[in-house]
């Protein structure tokens, strides 16, 4: 049974805040443990379970055969879609994707496509008729804040480890048989902090974001490039501080490239 | 599938089982730190989260039953759940399985005990193949003892019915494809029997449903030792251990395994 | 002797005294929940491994200040639903976040509670528990209350909500103590246990 009253946890957290302490006795630019799992959804083309201390989130891939965009005859597509479940959190509600759930979307698209990672010309199957086109939809089975950097990890992931499907002759998918991987130009990553008590701290928990007065994330590649940014919530960053946060963002970013390329 | 498949001829099912077994079951509990209750559940294929959260307040306040606790399930399938992707967002199956499953559960909580107040029961489907909708309510039956919910008995679940000329239980999702497929998704509390969901589609003689309604009855009570299984092994009635003493009991049972294999 | 039963799981076939967390069906006397039964015992009772709490009259509970109006403030208690106390019972105002202990006077039908002599509390901890575990924080006449209280030199109040306030002392050893007790409730052994954490 969890039981948190929003009101005095998060006085606890602002608390703690000030004094460059977190409830969880992490450094301000400590990330929590990291797992990954993969291929656990046989009817999926990938798929992986990322926890990031207690958040943990499960990803999926389908990939089908579409017609490509008028403007990009030779080029196949990917979508990326995420789900904060009420499975997940007391606070999390069903319906319509709420403005936080397409954000997270957008963001963990944004990092990964801006990169340049995936080379859409790859995934065409014949020009002008048939593409390889990929969703990627990414759901949170237990919130505990940052399902961006989660999001992010799973998403490279099940990207680096998707198999694409196998065509008869026809040019109809064989369900279940494979034919290829895609493979990466570079591995991009979000690394998500939050201003709390006017502190920068990374990986907030729930507690934490709820807490803060600012969000920042910033997707870096393995090769030295900045692929995105997003600052969200109210409040603000000094330009000072988004330098530390970049510079934080490489350094926490490598060290989950190491940790994701033991990953089979 | 074009070729004529006889199972009276071939004695033994697409999958090697016998006519009257189940795909192998499995169940985990307190998987969903931030929920009352929770359970993570394979049968064949179908790998499955279920959460409870509650009893808690029912927003807007005026659709409370002062009387009793209402109980709302969520059954939902992710993305990459099933070979063709599934768009976000309940569809009309989900909405009846939702429905079909809370008032299976209703039968079974006391829910007069919490009036005024919601039980909200999740389950969310991350691979399927037959049988998800059994396998959601045995899990989220699992998951609503897990969070101390009383009952006046679990529910278990299991789907029988008929494939390539026999009567079967628990068909995967080959045996719903046949010509004379018959799906009967039946669900029990195991002490008296009665059953509180059962859904049909296909064609049986009146015999036919004596046999099948049997071999569904005795189905459930297999599951039924699954489930309790499941929730009474996380509990051992052993002493508790302070600092000091539990090193002891390990060093003790490590030795005993080694002298057990010299002995061989 | 002790057995970990689920729901709908039988006790007894004849008739016994009625505890708690059981009914009868056709004169068979079954758990409604998930807990620890004795058939030795005299009564038939089941002690919940899991579950909310329920407010009682005179519990005593740990509250949190979650709301204000015009009128007085909404304290959580960690149920179904918010309590209420009036501004006139407060001799000083509270502010949203303090936390109070309070004694349960009331409940109603809709298991909504009245709570009385509230009081505030100063700068502490409020460290929380599944609350079906918390008899055994307190133990029998408050004992192992006391084996926490002096184990660990902190001032601790416990309530029955699955809350406790403490401060002063070892915070650090107490959590551990507390998470200990609430993992290993059902466990025999557990006083010496305990006591065995808190030796320095």
């Amino acid at each position: 049974m969890r039981d948190t009253v929003m009101e005095y946890e998060t006085a606890k957290v602002l608390k703690l805040a000030r004094e460059g302490k977190r409830v969880d006795g992490r450094a301000l630019d400590e990330v929590r443990k990291i797992s990954i799992e993969t291929g656990m959804s046989e009817n999926a083309e990938g798929s992986t379970i990322v926890t990031i201390g207690k958040t943990k989130i499960i990803a999926g891939l389908k990939i089908d055969i579409g017609k490509p965009y008028p403007d990009n005859q030779d080029e196949g597509s990917i979508s990326i879609g995420a789900e904060t479940l009420p499975l997940a959190h007391p606070d999390y509600e069903s319906g319509r994707p709420s403005a936080q759930e397409v954000e997270l979307a957008r963001v963990v698209d944004r990092g990964l496509r801006e990169s340049k990672a995936i080379d859409f010309k790859k995934l065409c199957i014949t020009v002008g008729e048939a593409v390889w086109v990929g969703f990627l939809d990414f759901y949170a089975l237990n919130g505990d804040g940052n399902l961006f950097d989660a999001g992010s990890i799973a998403a490279l992931v099940t990207f680096n480890n998707a198999k694409l499907p196998k065509l008869d002759k026809e040019g109809k998918i064989i369900l279940h048989e494979y034919n290829g991987t895609l493979k990466l130009a570079r591995q991009p990553l979000l690394t998500t902090f939050a201003k709390v008590g006017g502190k920068i701290m990374v990986d907030p928990t729930y507690l934490e974001e709820k807490a803060s007065e600012a969000r920042y994330s910033a997707a870096t590649t393995d090769d030295g490039f900045i692929s995105a940014m997003q600052k969200g919530v109210g409040g603000s960053f000094t330009l000072e501080e988004v330098d530390y946060m970049i510079d934080k963002s490489f350094e926490i970013g490598d060290r989950i490239r190491k940790q994701i390329k033991q990953v089979k | 599938m074009d070729r004529k498949i006889d199972y009276k001829k071939t004695k033994k099912r697409l999958d090697g089982r016998k006519m009257d077994e189940t795909r192998p079951l499995s169940i985990k509990t307190g998987v969903i730190e931030n929920a009352d209750g929770s359970a993570y559940l394979e049968w064949g294929q179908n790998k499955i989260y279920a959460a409870v959260y509650g009893p808690r307040e029912v927003l807007p306040k005026h659709t409370a039953n002062p009387l009793k606790s209402v109980i709302k399930v969520e059954y939902r399938m992710t993305s990459f759940s099933v070979p063709q992707r599934k768009r976000p967002g309940p569809n009309r199956r989900d909405q009846e399985i939702s429905k079909v499953l809370g008032e299976a559960l209703s039968r079974a909580v006391f829910v007069e005990q919490f009036p005024n107040t919601e039980i909200g029961v999740y389950v969310e489907v991350v691979d399927a193949n037959a049988g998800s909708r059994v396998a959601c309510l045995t899990a989220a039956s699992v998951a609503l003892a897990d969070a101390g919910m009383p009952m006046r008995d679990m529910v278990a679940a299991t789907g029988v019915g008929k494939a390539y000329g026999e009567l079967v239980i628990d068909l995967n999702k080959d045996e719903e494809d046949a010509p004379d497929a018959v799906d009967i998704p039946i669900a029990i509390l195991p002490n008296s029997e009665e059953i509180v969901l059962l859904q049909m589609d296909g064609l049986l003689t009146r015999k036919e449903w004596d046999a099948v309604a049997k071999l569904g009855i005795k189905g459930c009570k297999q599951v039924y030792e699954v489930q309790k299984k499941a929730l009474v092994n996380k509990f051992e009635l052993s002493e508790a251990k302070g600092k000091g003493q539990a090193t002891k009991t390990v060093k003790k049972k490590a030795v005993k395994k080694t002298v057990k294999k010299v002995k061989k | 002797m002790k057995k970990v039963v689920i729901p709908g799981e039988i006790l007894f076939e004849e008739r016994k005294r009625l505890g708690s967390n059981v009914f009868v069906s056709e004169g068979k006397i079954y758990s409604k929940v998930l807990g620890i039964t004795d058939n030795e015992n005299e009564t038939a009772t089941v002690v919940p491994l899991q579950g909310p709490y329920v407010p009682r009259r005179d519990d005593s509970v740990v509250g949190v200040i979650t709301r204000e109006n015009f009128a007085g403030y909404g304290v959580n208690i960690n149920s179904f639903n918010e309590c209420f106390i009036p501004k006139s019972a407060m001799r000083t105002p509270l502010t949203l976040g303090d936390v109070i202990i309070a004694k349960v006077s009331n409940v109603s039908e809709l298991k909504e509670a009245d709570l009385t002599f509230p009081k505030r509390m100063g700068d502490g901890e409020v460290i929380s528990v599944n609350p079906v575990r918390s008899p055994r924080l307190i133990g029998k006449n408050g004992s192992m209350l006391d084996i926490l209280s002096q184990g660990t030199d902190c001032e601790v109040f416990i309530g029955k909500n699955g809350r406790l306030w403490a401060r002063n002392g070892d915070l650090e050893l107490l959590k551990k103590t507390v998470k200990f007790i609430e993992e290993n409730s059902y466990k025999s052994n557990l006083t010496n246990a305990v006591e065995s954490l808190l030796r320095k």
